[in-house]
């Protein structure tokens, strides 16, 4: 079925059509709520918030930008206001875990690259590492991640270099990893 | 140069930054179906509720009405400013208000004290929609002539609002917010000064 025709059935009240639009999409919010959110349990809250209001708010779809970057539109902006909240009850717990790992990672023997990555994309802030997620990890272009974010694609371009300008320099360390 | 193997290498490394397991469907689908039944419920009931305040408030008006005219037009004024002096309003609307006192203190009460053990169920929140309805009748009627009750009608007027819209799961911060709300504007105390020590069995008295 077309998809304006799902919407438009889901529009009128069809439960199964709302099933159906869930079905073709919740992967794509899933994936990028757990890339933004970090955390299995978060991720499911996030998508299934993302779903509520989508379906609340479906009668102001007016079509003009694709289905998907206005439910992505949702996605992220649900993911970045619920973990602001998050973030201000676990930042004490936060900033006793980088203590502990500025000082038991650097120099060490056997050190541990993927956690660093980690750490210097979690470290971004929310701007730059937005979009680095959604350009560099989820495959998005420039322009859909202006629709999404609602920013001009020079903005996107402009926070993507910053954000691995930034990597880089965290990432020093590793330089033989990309040099060799 | 450099920077496009940093790029190209960077692009690789991050596919494993968070990287998402098998999306639970069936189990998100469940609680998505369920909360909206629930806003669909509450969509159909709300429109039964206003007419169940709308009955009410009729009834409220027509034991008044009642009342007024059994006395008789021309020698109510004097009556009641013999027999009552200190209120300002009609005794159906001052039993009216201390039995709704009574009820917002019983809420509360509760809410605080599950806020101190932990989370609020959203028992409250349900409890908290009832009485904003009767808050807003209180409001409006001659019960708010009274200009503490009226200050005291406004204050749990938003703080009941306050809990009404509590999510289920709602954090601690938004929990402590409405706490210190409470505590600022002393609600719980005025609310206790206000409301009678045994408000059902005076109104039975004087009825």
């Amino acid at each position: 079925m077309d998809e304006r025709e799902l919407i438009a059935r889901v529009r009128a009240g069809d439960g199964a059509a709302e099933r159906a639009l869930y079905d073709a999409h919740v992967d794509r919010v899933y994936r990028l709520a757990c890339r933004l959110a970090g955390d299995d349990e978060l991720a499911r809250e996030f998508t299934q918030d993302t779903f509520v209001r989508a379906f609340e708010r479906l009668g102001s779809f007016r079509g003009e930008a694709k289905f998907s970057t206005w439910l992505h539109a949702i996605t992220t902006s649900v993911v970045l206001n619920g973990l602001r909240k998050v973030q201000r009850i676990r930042r004490r717990e936060v900033d006793l875990d980088d203590a502990a790992t500025v000082t038991g990672t650097r120099g060490s023997a056997e050190p541990d690259l993927k956690r660093r990555l980690t750490q210097a994309i979690d470290r971004l802030p929310d701007g730059y590492r937005t979009v680095f997620v959604l350009h560099d990890v989820e495959g998005y272009t420039h322009e859909e991640i202006g629709a999404t974010l609602g920013i001009e694609t020079g903005t996107s371009k402009a926070q993507l270099s910053r954000a691995r300008a930034k990597l880089r320099d965290a990432l020093e360390d590793f330089r033989g990893e990309w040099v060799s | 140069m450099m920077d496009d193997r940093f790029e190209q290498w960077l692009r690789e490394a991050a596919q494993q930054y968070h990287r998402p397991g098998t999306t639970p469907r069936e189990e998100m689908w469940r609680e998505i179906a369920t909360r909206r039944a629930a806003r669909r419920r509450w969509i159909v009931v709300r429109p039964v509720l206003r007419w169940g305040v709308g009955i009410a408030a009729l009834l409220a008006l027509g034991v008044a009405i009642g009342r007024w005219s059994a006395r008789g037009p021309s020698s109510a004024p004097q009556q009641t400013v013999a027999n009552a002096p200190d209120h300002a309003s009609p005794l159906p609307y001052r039993l009216a208000a201390a039995q709704y006192l009574t009820r917002a203190e019983a809420l509360l009460t509760g809410f605080r004290a599950e806020a101190r053990a932990g989370e609020p169920s959203g028992q409250f929140a349900t409890q908290a929609r009832d009485l904003l309805a009767t808050t807003r009748l209180m409001l409006d009627s001659p019960a708010a002539n009274d200009v503490r009750l009226k200050s005291l009608l406004e204050d749990l007027e938003l703080v009941l609002a306050q809990i009404a819209q509590l999510p289920a799961g709602a954090d601690r911060e938004d929990v402590q917010l409405i706490n210190q709300g409470l505590e600022q504007r002393s609600v719980l105390l005025r609310l206790r000064t206000a409301t009678p020590a045994a408000p059902t069995a005076r109104a039975q008295g004087v009825l």
